[in-house]
């Protein structure tokens, strides 16, 4: 965002001779099945590359810079770390037991992923590998989204059916929240003031009052909700069973559309002028790109065979 | 399909693991299967669109349960082998104009078909004059909700018994269309 507004003042001051291209950002789709992970030119839905990444790779978080993104593999027990331009995979990280939902610090450091089996976060330096802390969840912790502001890193924690909410300052446990069942996905809103999970085994979205630590709301969606996206003052859940993506308005918490999308849809990104958000087809082997004012599906790209793509996806490759 | 089959290890885990039907593996499954019949779509779907009709597939016995086709309906299929080993479905989809739909598994225990969390769907096409294509698509976890499952329950395991309820039902369905 920073970048852009860099640019667009230097347009208006004439100093830049050619109109820069935007924000040049790819999608990391982790391709489950296929083990591997497919790089897409976003917006024109090209694919790039497809990089080998083994241990059935399901979370992603691209780091802040947009120059590296994190794969977790949680039938390898390891974190895969990936260059973006041009992409490349660099070097891995090992862990333990079943690393799933990952997510990095709007700092670029550290790196939280999120042990499926053992009710536990790793605090991982992304650069040296080196473990830092552990931090104890509920059972089966899934989704992890840091605060805006970096402050705070909420857990889905499945089994247990509650958000846990950390301090990243001093990794201390400051709330739980209970939530719907099955808690998976989840997401801070862009001002930060709310969290929702997306509870697969209830249908619905959680809203937590991130200040005041409680369930503020509770929204129904479509069937077997799996991860949320925000853009343009919406967020944008996918369903599985559904086949769809339920659109909610911040702000009045109301669902106000149901897009179809293909079959399992999982991973859901925006990009960072909110205007696309893009899904991952699991069954159809397919990323769409959703168009955020019209809620049309403008584009498609295929991906290799059963793409999850479970956490930010998409990084803002940095212009060379 | 694994109808007959003891061992004893997998019986002792679906115990400790009966009941939680929504734990899972981290890795979902899909087995896509396709029929070429030469029989027309509409005779096609008018033997497979009851979904309280099982019995064109060789390995079910019998078929039970209520709500007709309306999404929401409920039935247990009883299979043919030792112990009368039952699966529990339920619609989660119908569209015969489409002449299609769609199914979940609701409680099976995973002697009898070792996966979680299935869903599938069934689908005929027509396919030129008098021919149809039959799909049968699912999407399940394996058996064993933890790393390192035995080999009962592994990926493989899940893989093979829902490609093995797939060919048998297309193929029996194949020979009595074309009969």
């Amino acid at each position: 965002m920073r970048a852009r507004l860099l640019r667009a003042s230097l347009l208006a001051a004439g100093l830049c001779a050619l109109p820069v291209a935007q924000a040049d950002e790819r999608a990391f789709v982790t391709n489950q099945s296929a083990q591997t992970v497919s790089v897409v030119a976003l917006p024109q839905m090209k694919v790039l590359a497809t990089l080998a990444v083994p241990g059935k790779p399901a979370g992603v978080a691209a780091a802040p810079d947009g120059r590296r993104v994190y794969v977790s593999s949680p039938e390898g027990a390891f974190v895969t770390v990936l260059a973006t331009d041009p992409p490349a995979v660099l070097r891995r990280i090992a862990l333990e037991g079943g690393p799933l939902g990952i997510a990095v610090h709007p700092s670029g450091k550290p790196l939280y992923v999120a042990d499926w089996y053992a009710g536990r976060i790793f605090v991982v330096d992304p650069d040296t590998g080196a473990r830092i802390a552990e931090l104890k969840t509920g059972a089966s912790p899934s989704g992890l989204a840091l605060s805006p502001d970096g402050s705070l890193l909420a857990s889905a924690d499945r089994d247990s059916g509650q958000v846990s909410l950390f301090a990243t300052a001093d990794n201390s446990l400051v709330a739980t929240v209970p939530t719907g069942a099955r808690p998976f996905g989840i997401g801070f809103t862009p001002d930060g003031a709310h969290v929702l999970s997306t509870d697969v085994g209830a249908d619905a979205v959680t809203v937590i009052d991130v200040a005041r630590r409680v369930r503020r709301a509770t929204i129904a969606v479509g069937e077997r909700p799996y991860a949320v996206a925000f853009a343009g003052g919406r967020a944008f859940v996918t369903n599985q069973y559904a086949g769809t993506v339920s659109v909610i308005d911040l702000a009045t918490w109301e669902r106000i559309a149901d897009v179809p999308t293909g079959e399992y849809p999982e991973g859901v990104a925006a990009s960072d002028d909110g205007a696309s958000v893009y899904v991952a087809n699991w069954f159809d082997n397919s990323l769409v790109r959703i168009d955020a004012a019209t809620l049309q599906v403008v584009g498609e790209a295929r991906t290799g065979d059963g793409p999850r793509a479970f956490g930010q996806f998409i990084a803002r490759v940095p212009a060379p | 399909m694994r109808l007959t089959r003891r061992d004893v290890l997998v019986v002792a885990l679906s115990a400790v693991f009966a009941g939680s039907a929504w734990a899972h593996g981290p890795s979902r499954q899909k087995v896509e299967l396709t029929v070429d019949i030469a029989a027309p779509a509409d005779k096609v779907w008018a033997r497979v669109a009851n979904f309280h009709d099982m019995s064109w597939h060789p390995a079910v016995a019998r078929t039970e349960g209520q709500g007709g086709n309306e999404v929401g309906a409920n039935r247990v299929l009883t299979l043919k082998g030792e112990g009368d080993p039952k699966i529990a479905e339920q619609l989660t989809r119908y569209n015969a104009e489409g002449k299609t739909y769609s199914y979940k598994i609701t409680e099976v225990d995973v002697k009898v078909l070792p996966v979680t969390n299935y869903t599938a769907h069934l689908t005929v096409t027509a396919d030129g004059e008098g021919k149809s294509k039959v799909q049968w698509r699912g999407a399940f976890y394996r058996g064993f909700p933890n790393n390192d499952p035995p080999p009962e329950l592994n990926d493989q395991a899940a893989i093979d018994a829902v490609t093995g309820v797939y060919k048998g039902g297309l193929d029996a369905l194949k020979a009595e269309m074309e009969k």
